[in-house]
């Protein structure tokens, strides 16, 4: 009787420390199979051109890509939908509100692999034409692609983040007689502001690590348009490349090595990302959403 | 005046953002809807793939998909079931169960992508496994892991206190506690959290390209060591070919496939936390 009681404690107490180590190893192997790159080519890592045959590994390019396509994406996503959980959570009634949060869930879990054919089948075709492009795989193509992507999470998070202020703020404030825009702007939208920013940054993770839509669609040449500004060129991120490149690298050659580089830079950030919305934003009751 | 001119311009701009969206959501679903029906037929769910993808089915991405599934489920279940006993019963300090939600809630930021190479190092490079089921399986559950850890922990944690106490005035160890009153209580969270873990791992192909999948001349794999083809992988290697039109039109009906297997796991775990809520 005993025993058993024993035996559940082994294998309750290995579980959690496999669970607990698995992110720790990860970083470990990384490090570990990274580490050739970062001695040997050291600060060249953050130069201007990657070309292996030459033994050059500037990751500057796939670093601006992931930056300018997170840009777009989250510029075109948070505004939109901001105004429309809005409208889901404060003028909706209840019962639609139901479907419309269900459409939602439905729409966040479409595969990634699918957006990546719909741009690719529609959405670069589309830029193509309306830019009067030779290629519509632009930068620009990966930007709004993600932020279709990522629109049905954030609605969702950012109607919860309204939702969960108590009906009694609202009336207080239609008391006063505030229009609705004061009642949105000035109480709802305040108060509902550090979820929000939670909300911010969880999309700011997903679309830092978003391999296969993007992959598809970017175009894939490792180069920083001029001027920089110039999103309708081709580019890279650091996951299309990636997703690219890692099935032709040798293993345990110096290419090999810089791009987990690459790998270990991405997760770097996107661990910070998730340690800092844990200590700002952490709720015990939270969901996980991906 | 002017307040309600500004009224007027905001209830103005949140409606042309609900129309923006609202048609582009909705024009998703359409798109794929309309060409993935019209690309299904029961030839093309029950024959295998030739031509590299661009004719024939895809019975074997499917089942390929489904192996993969099964085995990150066969995996993950009993080490996310354990994990959630631990630091719901045994875990009693704040600051450990703090680095616990840190190492955790980590685990579930990393990219897909890197949960891949990971498993090309470690697995296939390291180990010498090869490209194979058991790597694929093992990457997906590792992925999902924290997913199903939560949900089962919510579920073990708002058990309440009287059950526990009754269990042990009853004479009880901790240990059966645990195995005959716990785990039966929120057993359901385990499984609405690991139902809706592979609602989520089916659609990924960052993490399986690398290390369980070759894009074509596989059927059913042998034995757990030899490399299976999958929905996702499959659509990725037609999205390449998307100019040739058969090609893009199977890309559609794969999609769709793939969808309609996210929606059935994803609607299983509903309605199994559904039942659950009801059941309290």
């Amino acid at each position: 009787m005993f025993l058993s009681a024993k035996i559940g404690k082994g294998y309750v107490v290995t579980c959690a420390m496999i669970s607990a180590m698995l992110i720790v190893v990860i970083l470990c192997f990384l490090a570990a199979n990274s580490w050739q790159a970062f001695s040997q080519v050291g600060l060249g890592l953050f130069g201007w051109t990657w070309n292996p045959p030459k033994g050059q590994f500037g990751m500057l390019p796939m670093i601006y890509g992931s930056l300018a396509v997170t840009v777009i994406a989250l510029g075109i996503a948070f505004p939109l939908g901001i105004a429309t959980a809005v409208f889901t959570s404060e003028m909706l009634s209840a019962t639609v509100r139901v479907y419309a949060k269900s459409f939602l869930e439905l729409l966040a879990g479409i595969p990634s692999i699918v957006y990546g054919l719909m741009g690719v089948a529609f959405l670069s075709v589309f830029v193509q034409d309306v830019f009067v492009l030779l290629s519509g795989r632009t930068i620009l193509t990966g930007g709004i692609l993600l932020s279709i992507m990522i629109l049905p999470t954030v609605i969702t998070l950012c109607d919860d983040a309204m939702h969960h202020i108590p009906m009694s703020y609202r009336e207080a404030a239609r008391g006063l007689g505030l229009y609705k825009y004061e009642v949105v702007k000035d109480v709802v939208l305040p108060a509902a502001k550090m979820d929000i920013l939670g909300a911010l940054l969880l999309a700011l993770g997903r679309v830092l690590g978003e391999t296969m839509a993007v992959m598809l669609v970017i175009g894939s040449l490792d180069k920083i348009p001029t001027p920089f500004w110039n999103v309708l060129a081709p580019g890279q991120t650091i996951t299309s490349k990636l997703g690219r490149e890692m099935a032709e690298a040798a293993f345990g050659s110096l290419h090999f090595e810089a791009m987990i580089a690459m790998a270990l830079i991405l997760l770097f950030f996107v661990l910070t990302l998730t340690v800092v919305s844990l200590t700002y934003f952490y709720n015990p009751e939270g969901r996980l959403y991906e | 005046m002017n307040r309600r001119l500004w009224n007027m311009f905001f209830v103005l701009g949140v409606w042309l953002a609900v129309a923006m969206c609202g048609v582009g959501l909705v024009s998703l679903i359409g798109v794929i809807a309309w060409y993935g029906v019209g690309a299904i037929n029961l030839d093309f769910l029950l024959t295998g793939s030739q031509n590299f993808g661009a004719d024939g089915g895809i019975f074997y991405q499917i089942l390929g998909s489904v192996l993969l599934i099964v085995g990150a489920g066969v995996i993950c279940f009993p080490l996310a079931l354990g994990t959630a006993i631990f630091k719901s019963e045994y875990l009693a300090n704040a600051k450990m169960q703090r680095l616990c939600a840190v190492l955790v809630y980590g685990l579930n930021g990393v990219p897909s992508i890197v949960f891949g190479i990971f498993g090309l190092v470690f697995f296939v490079n390291i180990l010498d496994t090869g490209i194979s089921w058991f790597v694929g399986s093992v990457i997906l559950a590792m992925m999902i892991l924290p997913t199903v850890v939560l949900a089962s922990f919510q579920a073990m944690n708002s058990i309440p206190v009287i059950f526990r106490e009754s269990a042990y005035a009853l004479g009880l160890n901790k240990w059966q506690v645990i195995v005959r009153v716990l785990v039966p209580q929120s057993i359901g969270g385990t499984v609405t959290g690991l139902l809706l873990g592979l609602a989520r791992a089916v659609g990924e192909t960052a993490p399986i390209m690398f290390v369980a999948t070759a894009f074509s001349g596989v059927s059913t794999p042998g034995s757990l060591l030899e490399p299976v083809t999958a929905l996702p992988t499959h659509i990725l290697a037609l999205a390449q070919q998307a100019t040739d039109v058969h090609a893009l039109q199977n890309g559609w009906g794969a999609s769709f496939v793939l969808i309609c297997l996210v929606m059935m796991l994803g609607a299983l775990g509903l309605m199994s936390r559904l039942q659950l809520k009801g059941a309290r």
